[in-house]
């Protein structure tokens, strides 16, 4: 196990240096750059050119990402341009807001997701799951903007129960009803093949409680699916902060990025991918773990 | 009681941005975001009041020299900094030149160098100021508006990087107190504030970045003041509890020409298509009344407006003739907006109704803001950028040189290439006249010019619109510069306030 562990951290390495070549390059090909937006007529654009060599953007591109690796090797991401504050330092401000979000829909999701799923795979095609699978495909089809927004004009306009803005309610309903509606898809699909299982027959034939029947035998099991796309949804997670904190003026860091990039505000966009791409590729690893744990036979690479 | 008033809390008003504060300090702040915290906290030697006029404020009076070239600021003596230390002409002189600091990455400093040379500050006492032009130059009062900040907490440091950016220090109404990341800022009233204490207890400004989450914290009374989009005014008009002011700002929106391009360098065909333009349509179908066609490179309350200009007005059939005339059978281009501003959307999709019926075909391209700037601001191949539809939002100050001046292609904003050497030549001597009738002459001649040459077809004169819920008071009279022009005088009615 303690092998298993220290081969994939060893992977993360490379992993991680391609990730920060090709986010480098791709935030400094896109059109424009971070001093374009100051438009005012009164600006001199001779001043431009000198803010920009201050920040260290005439020099060739290459050279830049050296630099910013060196520095990024010593954990300095530099400063952000907008608010002189050092990238980690503005990233820490904003991120525990938005683990905040995640992780409490994360922990909801998985509350609601397990039991629905069960319930819905035991009891197949009652009112009960007939209900949930129509909840499910509502959920995927409704985009998250649309959602939240329809969620604060009945909550916070019409019946003033909750704030529109800068409270945890509405956004946590927001992201778990996006990602509840494709997890009890598959704990409840998962549930039904375990289900089927020669095994299950014979644990019940042995005249096993039902119950011990599903919860020991068979949700052991039927987890194993859940557990890997929980692991696989965080980049989703990610990518639903950043809509979701933009709509409910939630301080996250999902905005502060959407800023970055509207701003080509480099160093912020660099700090937010890589700091992003570690807890990914952490998640997975966790997952992994977990799946190990789990399930016995799975121990890769073992020869 | 029960339960404890706070009568502080009870006196905030609840502002809100469309966006994120970045930095508090003017010096280096670029973004109309941080600007509105900061006008809060900071004041200049002068301001401006309801009519866009300047009147003193940090600065008591001044005079200037008979040959337009120096200028003498007599300051206030009572005022004082947050943190109680006087104010003195040397945090003026500290600040202009911190701007003018080459290592300081402010892009306000090109408003301070003239002719390649900068503006001489000097303190001449305690409370004298003096600054020395290397020529005369019309705009430089209205500049003088810049937040002055603290040398006793800003000297010798970094400005680029202070602590101070965050926790700011000004002499302002109100005091900074706290900065949550992303989410508000607070400012409490400074009661020993030398234009008279505020009556409100403070402002919180909370960051609202998207325009219906901010609409819909007004309507649940979250907020006091929000923007309205043109396309919810009616019913936000009708809400209950909210008062939606509009009025007039100093912007205006056009459809600019690339004029390197082979396509637009003939007069007759821009001619043509400014005839075939119908703006009264435009602004009926997108704003419903609140905006007006324009036709010139200013706005009708600048004080250097003048309507007497070419107007080309809606004239299919003379736009078809002129198309004939100019040898032009068929023609086609791309008009570019930036994604996100549903009115320009809007107007590029009508435009190109109304150009079919000249027989022009239009493409719309819509991109994101930094994307479209590239294109237009340094198109590689000039086929690239055919037509753009933007806007400009004006100055006080009606100098347009760095718009319309032939110098300022392609390092400039004469993106579209615009070269007219009589225009050049008034341009640079409305910079250097200072008799206001006289500008307002020459202003004239040149939107004139400029208008007659179309190489913008002028669309329409914004509104700005604002939704303020009823319980807040003390609002200046509704104007291009906004509706908190005297910010100490806003109060928050049936709420009391601790002396």
């Amino acid at each position: 196990m303690r092998k298993f562990v220290l081969n994939r951290l060893l992977q993360i390495i490379p992993l991680l240096l391609g990730i920060s070549l090709l986010s480098f390059l791709v935030t400094r090909l896109a059109p424009g750059d971070p001093t374009a937006l100051f438009i005012d007529p009164n600006i001199d654009p001779l001043e431009l050119a000198r803010v920009r060599a201050n920040w260290g953007l005439d020099q060739p591109i290459f050279i830049q990402y050296l630099v910013w690796l060196k520095n990024a090797l010593l954990l300095d991401f530099g400063r952000s341009y907008t608010t002189g504050l050092p990238v980690i330092t503005e990233i820490g401000e904003r991120l525990p807001m938005t683990l905040l979000l995640m992780i409490s829909s994360f922990i909801l999701t998985l509350l609601i997701t397990i039991p629905v799923g069960v319930i819905s795979a035991v009891k197949k095609n009652s009112w009960f799951d007939n209900l949930f699978t129509f909840i499910s495909f509502a959920g995927m089809a409704i985009p998250t903007f649309w959602l939240g927004l329809m969620l604060m004009l009945v909550f916070s306009v019409k019946l003033h129960w909750l704030p529109a803005v800068g409270n945890l309610a509405l956004p946590l309903i927001t992201m778990t009803i996006g990602s509840l509606a494709g997890l009890t898809r598959y704990q409840r699909g998962a549930m039904l093949e375990v289900l089927n299982q020669e095994y299950i027959r014979v644990a019940r034939a042995k005249g096993l409680p039902e119950r011990v029947v599903i919860f020991k035998h068979a949700l052991r099991n039927a987890l194993l699916p859940t557990i890997t796309i929980l692991g696989l949804s965080l980049p989703d997670l990610f990518g639903g902060a950043f809509v979701i904190e933009t709509i409910f003026a939630w301080p996250g860091m999902g905005r502060l990025g959407v800023q970055a990039i509207f701003q080509r505000n480099y160093p912020t966009i660099m700090g937010i991918v890589m700091l992003s791409a570690i807890l990914i590729i952490v998640g997975n690893l966790l997952a992994d773990i977990a799946y190990a744990i789990v399930d016995p036979r799975i121990r890769y690479e073992k020869k | 009681m029960a339960i404890a008033m706070d009568f502080d809390q009870e006196g905030i008003l609840r502002s809100s941005l469309n966006g994120e504060v970045s930095i508090l300090n003017p010096v280096l702040s670029t973004d109309n975001i941080s600007s509105a915290v900061e006008g809060a906290i900071f004041n200049g030697l002068i301001t401006f009041n309801e009519k866009l006029e300047v009147i003193p404020e940090l600065a008591a009076s001044w005079q200037a020299s008979k040959d337009g070239k120096t200028w003498t600021f007599n300051l206030r003596r009572d005022v004082f900094w947050h943190d109680g230390r006087p104010f003195t002409s040397e945090d003026v002189v500290f600040t202009y030149n911190a701007i003018l600091n080459p290592k300081v990455n402010s892009v306000r400093r090109s408003d301070y160098i003239i002719n390649g040379q900068p503006i001489k500050f000097k303190a001449l006492d305690k409370y004298t100021v003096q600054a020395v032009l290397p020529v005369p130059f019309a705009p430089f009062l209205v500049r003088m508006g810049m937040g002055i900040v603290p040398k006793h907490l800003l000297g010798g440091k970094d400005l680029n990087t202070a602590s101070f950016n965050r926790r700011p220090v000004g002499t302002g109404p109100f005091i900074f107190k706290e900065w949550t990341s992303g989410d508000h800022v607070t400012v409490v009233r400074n009661p020993k504030y030398f234009l008279g204490a505020p009556k409100l207890a403070g402002i919180k400004y909370k960051m609202i970045a998207d325009d219906n989450s901010q609409l819909v914290a007004l309507e649940a009374d979250e907020i006091d003041e929000a923007g309205i989009p043109p396309k919810d005014y009616e019913r936000m008009k009708k809400k209950a509890g909210i008062k939606v002011y509009d009025y007039d700002v100093l912007l205006y929106i056009y459809l600019g020409f690339n004029l390197a391009n082979p396509k637009f360098a003939d007069l007759r065909v821009r001619q043509a298509l400014a005839y075939a333009t119908d703006k009264k349509q435009l602004v009926d179908l997108i704003f419903k009344g609140l905006a007006s066609p324009a036709s010139a490179p200013t706005a009708p309350i600048s004080w250097a407006y003048n309507s007497n200009v070419p107007k080309y007005e809606y004239n299919p059939e003379r736009a078809k003739k002129l198309l004939k005339e100019a040898g032009v059978n068929s023609l086609e281009f791309t008009i570019l907006v930036n994604q996100g501003n549903k009115e320009r959307e809007k107007a590029a999709v009508i435009l190109q109704q109304q150009y079919k019926k000249v027989g022009v075909n239009v493409k719309v391209r819509v991109m994101e803001w930094s994307a479209l700037l590239k294109i237009v601001n340094a198109p590689k191949d000039p086929k690239e950028f055919e037509a753009v539809i933007m806007g400009w939002s004006l100055g006080l100050d009606p100098d347009a040189y760095s718009i319309w001046h032939s110098s300022q292609y392609p390092a400039g904003f004469n993106f579209v290439k615009y070269s007219n050497k009589k225009v050049d030549r008034l341009l640079d001597q409305g910079r250097l006249t200072t008799d206001k009738n006289e500008r307002k002459k020459i202003y004239a001649k040149i939107w004139q010019e400029i208008a007659a040459d179309q190489p913008y077809i002028f669309l329409w004169y914004p509104k700005a619109l604002t939704g303020i819920r009823d319980r807040v008071g003390g609002l200046s009279k509704p104007g291009p510069a906004g509706l908190f022009v005297h910010l100490e005088k806003v109060f928050i009615r049936n709420a009391q306030v601790r002396p």
